[in-house]
C-alpha cells in the first residue's frame, strides 16, 4: 500500500473559473459586486434606486440569480440597463461557472459596474466566490439584530454591509448598537451604510462610495 | 454547505490522482477542513459512504482532520487561536484579518494499492 501526497483544493475548479472570470473583468476595468441577503431584504429595490440614479452617469450590467422565476430581471430590465437571469433550477447559490456563462452574453466592453444580485439566501452564496471585487450584504431591520451571529460566515466575508428598511425600525425590536458590535466582532474593518428604499434614504452615499470604488479600479487598470 | 458536492469533487480528485499514480484501488482518504469553513465532518462522512458506491473508492475509509482557525498579528506577530467571533490579538487587542488557518477544504492525502 502507497500513501500519495494530494493537497489539492475540492472547490478547485470553481476557484479556477472564478480566476477566469477575474482576469476578464479586471482587464476591462469593470467594478464588480456580489450582492447577497436573505430573501425580501430589498437587494432588487436598492438596486433599482442605485441604477436610476447613476444610469446617466455610467454604464452598469446586472446578472440577477434566482432559483425559478424572472421576476427580478424584468425590474432591472425596466430601468433600461442590460440584465441575464440565471435561473439555478433549485441551487441556492451562483457558483463561478454560471457567472461566466452570463458574461459571455453581456455588453463588457462598454461597462463601468457588474453588479451580481445572488440568491436570496444568508448561508450558501457566501461560500462560493465568483470573480467580484466585493461582497455586499443587506439585512433589513425586520430580519433583527441576532442575524449577523447566527450566519457568520456571510458577515465576515463581506466588505460592506447595509441596514435597510430603517423606515420600519420603530415597528421591530431591532437593537442597532447590538447590530454595530455584533459585525464590528465578526469584521472590524467591514464599512456599513443605512438605508431606506421607500424614503429614498442612504442611496446617496452609496453612490458615492461606489463612484469612488468603479474609478478607482479604472485607475488601477490603466 | 454542501456536503454531497463537496464529496462528489472529492471523488473526481481522488479518482484522478489514483489512476495517475496507478492505483487499482483506494484504501484511505484523508481531508482537511477549517473549522471556518462551514462544513460540517458528520455530513461529509454520510455522504461519502453513499457516493462512493460503484467508483474506484468503494471499500475505502475517510478520514477527516480538522483544523484550527489561527490568526497572525499584523503588528505584534503573535499567533493565536480565533473563532468567528472574535479574532482580537490577545497581547495588543488589534483586531487581525490576517488569518493563517482554518478556511481549509482540501484532500491531503490518499492510499491504496
Amino acid at each position: 500500500m502507497s500513501e500519495i501526497k494530494i493537497v489539492m483544493n475540492i472547490l478547485q475548479r470553481n476557484d479556477e473559473i472564478t480566476l477566469i472570470n477575474k482576469k476578464l473583468l479586471d482587464d476591462k476595468g469593470i467594478y464588480v459586486i456580489n450582492l447577497m441577503s436573505a430573501p425580501g431584504s430589498g437587494k432588487t429595490s436598492l438596486l433599482e434606486l442605485i441604477i436610476a440614479k447613476l444610469k446617466n452617469d455610467i454604464n452598469i450590467v446586472v446578472i440577477e440569480g434566482d432559483i425559478y422565476t424572472t421576476k427580478d430581471a424584468m425590474r432591472i430590465e425596466a430601468q433600461g440597463v442590460p440584465v441575464v437571469q440565471i435561473n439555478t433550477g433549485g441551487a441556492c447559490h451562483l457558483d463561478a461557472d454560471m457567472i461566466k456563462n452570463a458574461l459571455k452574453t453581456l455588453p463588457l466592453d462598454k461597462t463601468d459596474l457588474l453588479v451580481i444580485e445572488n440568491v436570496g439566501n444568508l448561508v450558501c452564496p457566501a461560500e462560493f466566490e465568483i470573480g467580484e471585487d466585493i461582497k455586499v450584504c443587506v439585512l433589513s431591520t425586520t430580519e433583527g439584530n441576532d442575524k449577523p451571529l447566527k450566519y457568520p460566515l456571510m458577515f465576515e466575508k463581506s466588505g460592506v454591509i447595509i441596514l435597510n428598511k430603517l423606515d420600519l425600525i420603530e415597528f421591530t425590536d431591532f437593537d442597532k448598537k447590538e447590530f454595530y458590535k455584533d459585525i464590528k466582532s465578526l469584521n472590524a474593518n467591514v464599512k456599513t451604510f443605512e438605508t431606506s428604499c421607500v424614503k429614498n434614504q442612504g442611496i446617496d452615499e452609496i453612490c458615492s462610495w461606489l463612484m469612488k470604488k468603479i474609478q478607482d479600479k479604472k485607475i488601477k487598470v490603466n | 454547505m454542501h456536503e454531497v458536492s463537496i464529496i462528489q469533487s472529492v471523488i473526481e480528485i481522488v479518482t484522478d490522482k489514483a489512476i495517475e499514480n496507478k492505483l487499482t484501488k483506494v484504501n484511505k482518504v484523508s481531508l482537511k477542513i477549517g473549522e471556518l469553513s462551514g462544513v460540517m465532518a458528520e455530513c461529509l462522512n454520510f455522504a461519502f459512504y453513499i457516493c462512493i458506491v460503484d467508483t474506484m473508492l468503494e471499500g475505502s475509509t475517510l478520514e477527516i482532520e480538522k483544523v484550527q482557525a489561527v490568526a497572525e498579528c499584523t503588528d505584534c506577530k503573535h499567533r493565536f487561536k480565533i473563532d468567528h467571533f472574535n479574532k482580537l490579538c490577545p497581547i495588543c487587542n488589534k483586531f487581525c484579518l490576517s488569518i493563517i488557518s482554518g478556511y481549509e477544504l482540501y484532500v491531503n492525502t490518499i492510499e491504496g494499492d
